[in-house]
C-alpha cells in the first residue's frame, strides 16, 4: 500500500521582524524594518502508512504544531514536498479537508456560541454526510465519548474535557481516513485523559483511521503509539519504534527485590544497589550487561527471595535525556 | 447542492440576532433618534423650497428614514467579524472544513441582514410613516425594483465589508484599515446626503467607486427618481459591481490564506 502521508525535505520559515530598541529605535522602525528568518521546520522527511498511529514528539517550539498545520493544509510550506492522501494539502484545500479530521487541543474547531448538537448538525451539511451514516456515527460517538449530558450546551460553556470530546466527535463524523491531533490531552485530568486515549485507540483499531498526534504527555505516547517521531529545532531526531528507542537510550533498568530476610550486604555481580530499606532492595543494571532473568537467577542462587519486580526506565526520562544530552544529534 | 448548508448557516445566524432583543431595541431607538435629527436638518436646508435636485421635502425625509433603516441591514458602520476570526484563530477551524470561506460568511450575513430587516429596518419605516409624511413606491414594478436593488446593495456591501476585513490576513492590527474602509463607504455611498445634492465632480468621482450602489441607488429607486431605462441601468451597475467585488474578494482571499500565520497551539 502506498503511504498515506509523504513528507520530504519539508521546511517552514517565518519572517520575524527585528525591532530597533528604545525611543529613537521606535522611529527607525517606521522607516526601516529588518527581518530575520526563523526556521520552524527545517528539512523533515518521513512517511506514514495507512492505519498507523504515530506519535510526534518534541519540546516546546520544536516545530510540531507547524508540521501538523502544514499537513492539515493551514500553512503553506516554504520548501520541500508534502503529499497527503494524494493531495497537496494547501493547494487543494477544499477537496483535501473533506477527507481528514483535525483536533487542536488549544482551540476548538466548533462554533463558540452554538450548542454542541447544532454544531454537529451543521457538519452534516458541510461534509454532506448521508443522513443514515451521520445518525449511526453520532449514536456511536455519543456513547463512546459520553456526550449526552452536554449536547445542548453552547461550546463556550463546556469544560475542557467536554470540549475535547465534542471536538473529537466533530472531527470524525464524516469518516475521515486520517486524523491529526495536536495536544489532544493538554490540560486534562487523569480520568479525562484516559477516556480520550481509549477513544483514539478505538477509532484507530476499529475504524482503521490513521492517526498522527503531537503531545507533551509521554504516557499518551506510551499507551497509544508503536512508532514515534522526535523533532527538535525543526529537525527530525528519531523515527522508529518506541521500544527500540527505549532499548537504545533508555538508560538503566531497575529490579526491586523483597528478600525473605534481611541480608547485611546483598551484592550481586552486574548490578548496583541504589536503595535499601530493610529487606527491600533496589538494583540498577545496564540492559547490555545482563538480562533481567540472568540477574534474577544469580540473585536467587545467593539469597532467598520473596517477591520481585522489573522496572523499565520511564519513557519520560528517556525522552528528556534525548533532548538534554542531544543523544541523537549525530545520528 | 450547497443550498441546505447556506440556509442552515443563515437561519442560525438569524436566530442569534433575534436572541439579542435588548441590543436590537437599543439599536433601533438610536437609529430612529438620529433619523429625526437628520430629517430636521434636511428640512431646515430645504427652507420652504418644495424641491431640491429632483427630490421633494417628503422625499428627503424618506431618504433619512430609508438610510437609517439600512444601517442595520447593510451593517454600514461596522463589521469586523472576519478580521476578529483571523485574530482569534477561529479561522483555522473554518478553513479545515470543506466549504468556501466567502460563502460561509455570506450565508451568515444573509441571516444577520434579514434579522436586522425585521428588527430595525421595517420598524424604522413604520415609525417614520407614523411621525412624518413619507413617500412610498407608486407601482408594483417599482416595489420589485426596490427589493431587487436592496438585495444587490446588500450583496455588494457585504463583499466590500468582507474585502476590507481580509486586511487581517496581512497585518496584526488591521482595525485602522477596516475603519478607513467604512469611512469611504460613509462618504461616497450617499448615506450622508443624497448624492444629487453634491457638486457634479463629486458625483462623477463617486460613480467610479462601488459605494453609490450600496445606498444611493436603492434610495433613488425607492423615491422614484430613477425610472425606465435609467432604473434598469442602475440595477445592471449594481450587479456589475457586485460581481467585480466578489471576484476581488476571492482573489484576495486565496492570497491571504497562503500567507496566513496562525499563532500559538
Amino acid at each position: 500500500m502506498p503511504p498515506i502521508i509523504q513528507v520530504s525535505h519539508l521546511t517552514k520559515y517565518f519572517k520575524v521582524s527585528v525591532h530597533h530598541r528604545g525611543f529613537w529605535g521606535a522611529f527607525r522602525n517606521l522607516i526601516s524594518r529588518q527581518y530575520r528568518l526563523a526556521r520552524a521546520v527545517d528539512g523533515i522527511t518521513f512517511q506514514v502508512q495507512p492505519g498507523e498511529l504515530v506519535g510526534y514528539l518534541g519540546p516546546n517550539g520544536a516545530g510540531k504544531s507547524t508540521t501538523i498545520k502544514m499537513l492539515a493544509g493551514l500553512l503553506v510550506p516554504s520548501g520541500g514536498e508534502i503529499l497527503v492522501n494524494g493531495y497537496l494539502p494547501w493547494r487543494e484545500r477544499q477537496a483535501y479537508v473533506a477527507k481528514i479530521g483535525a483536533v487542536f487541543g488549544q482551540r476548538t474547531t466548533l462554533w463558540w456560541d452554538l450548542p454542541v448538537i447544532e454544531s454537529l448538525e451543521l457538519l452534516q451539511y458541510i461534509y454532506r454526510i448521508p443522513g443514515d451514516r451521520f445518525r449511526r456515527n453520532l449514536d456511536e460517538f455519543r456513547q463512546v465519548l459520553a456526550l449526552d449530558s452536554f449536547l445542548d450546551i453552547p461550546v463556550r460553556a463546556l469544560s475542557l474535557g467536554q470540549r475535547m470530546r465534542a471536538d473529537l466527535c466533530a472531527a470524525l463524523l464524516h469518516d475521515p481516513l486520517l486524523l491529526f491531533l495536536d495536544e489532544p490531552t493538554i490540560g486534562l485530568d487523569v480520568v479525562a485523559k484516559e477516556r480520550i486515549r481509549q477513544f483514539i485507540l478505538h477509532i484507530n483499531r476499529a475504524r482503521g483511521v490513521t492517526v498522527l498526534l503531537t503531545t507533551h504527555d509521554l504516557s499518551d505516547v506510551e499507551k497509544l503509539c508503536e512508532r514515534v517521531l522526535i523533532i527538535d529545532h525543526g529537525q527530525l531526531l528519531y523515527d522508529g519504534e518506541l521500544t527500540s528507542l527505549r532499548d537504545r537510550f533508555g538508560g538503566k533498568r531497575r529490579l526491586l527485590v523483597d528478600f525473605a530476610q534481611e541480608y547485611v550486604d546483598p551484592q550481586v555481580e552486574g548490578a548496583q544497589i541504589t536503595v535499601r530499606e530493610g529487606s527491600r532492595v533496589t538494583y540498577e543494571f545496564e540492559r547490555n550487561t545482563i538480562t533481567a532473568s540472568g540477574l534474577i537467577s544469580r540473585l536467587s542462587e545467593l539469597y532467598r527471595i520473596r517477591d520481585l519486580e522489573v522496572r523499565e526506565p520511564e519513557i519520560e526520562e528517556t525522552v528528556r535525556r534525548i533532548y538534554e544530552q542531544k543523544l541523537l544529534e549525530n545520528h | 447542492m450547497l443550498a441546505p448548508l447556506f440556509f442552515s448557516l443563515a437561519s442560525r445566524s438569524f436566530q442569534r440576532q433575534i436572541a439579542y432583543r435588548a441590543a436590537a431595541l437599543a439599536g433601533f431607538f438610536t437609529n430612529f433618534f438620529f433619523g429625526m435629527l437628520r430629517a430636521a436638518l434636511l428640512a431646515a436646508l430645504y427652507n420652504a423650497r418644495p424641491e431640491m435636485a429632483g427630490i421633494s421635502l417628503a422625499g428627503a425625509v424618506t431618504f433619512t428614514g430609508l438610510t437609517q433603516a439600512m444601517i442595520g441591514v447593510q451593517s454600514l458602520f461596522s463589521w469586523y467579524e472576519v478580521m476578529n476570526s483571523v485574530y482569534s484563530g477561529a479561522v483555522a477551524g473554518d478553513l479545515l472544513k470543506p466549504m468556501g470561506y466567502f460563502r460561509f460568511w455570506l450565508a451568515q450575513d444573509a441571516g444577520r441582514a434579514l434579522a436586522q430587516f425585521f428588527l430595525r429596518g421595517l420598524p424604522m419605516m413604520l415609525f417614520y410613516a407614523i411621525f412624518f409624511r413619507i413617500t412610498v413606491p407608486q407601482t408594483f414594478g417599482q416595489w420589485m425594483a426596490f427589493v431587487l436593488s436592496l438585495g444587490l446593495a446588500w450583496l455588494l456591501c457585504f463583499a466590500w465589508r468582507f474585502w476590507i476585513n481580509l486586511a487581517g490576513f496581512w497585518t496584526p492590527n488591521a482595525l485602522g484599515l477596516v475603519r478607513l474602509g467604512f469611512i469611504l463607504l460613509y462618504f461616497f455611498s450617499g448615506f450622508l446626503m443624497p448624492l444629487r445634492f453634491f457638486p457634479d465632480w463629486f458625483v462623477q468621482l463617486s460613480a467610479f467607486t462601488p459605494f453609490p450602489y450600496m445606498v444611493n441607488t436603492v434610495v433613488e429607486i425607492y423615491l422614484g427618481v430613477l425610472q425606465g431605462p435609467q432604473l434598469l441601468q442602475a440595477l445592471a451597475q449594481q450587479a456589475f459591481w457586485a460581481v467585480v467585488m466578489i471576484g476581488i474578494c476571492q482573489l484576495t482571499l486565496s492570497a491571504g490564506v497562503r500567507r496566513l500565520v496562525i499563532l500559538g497551539g
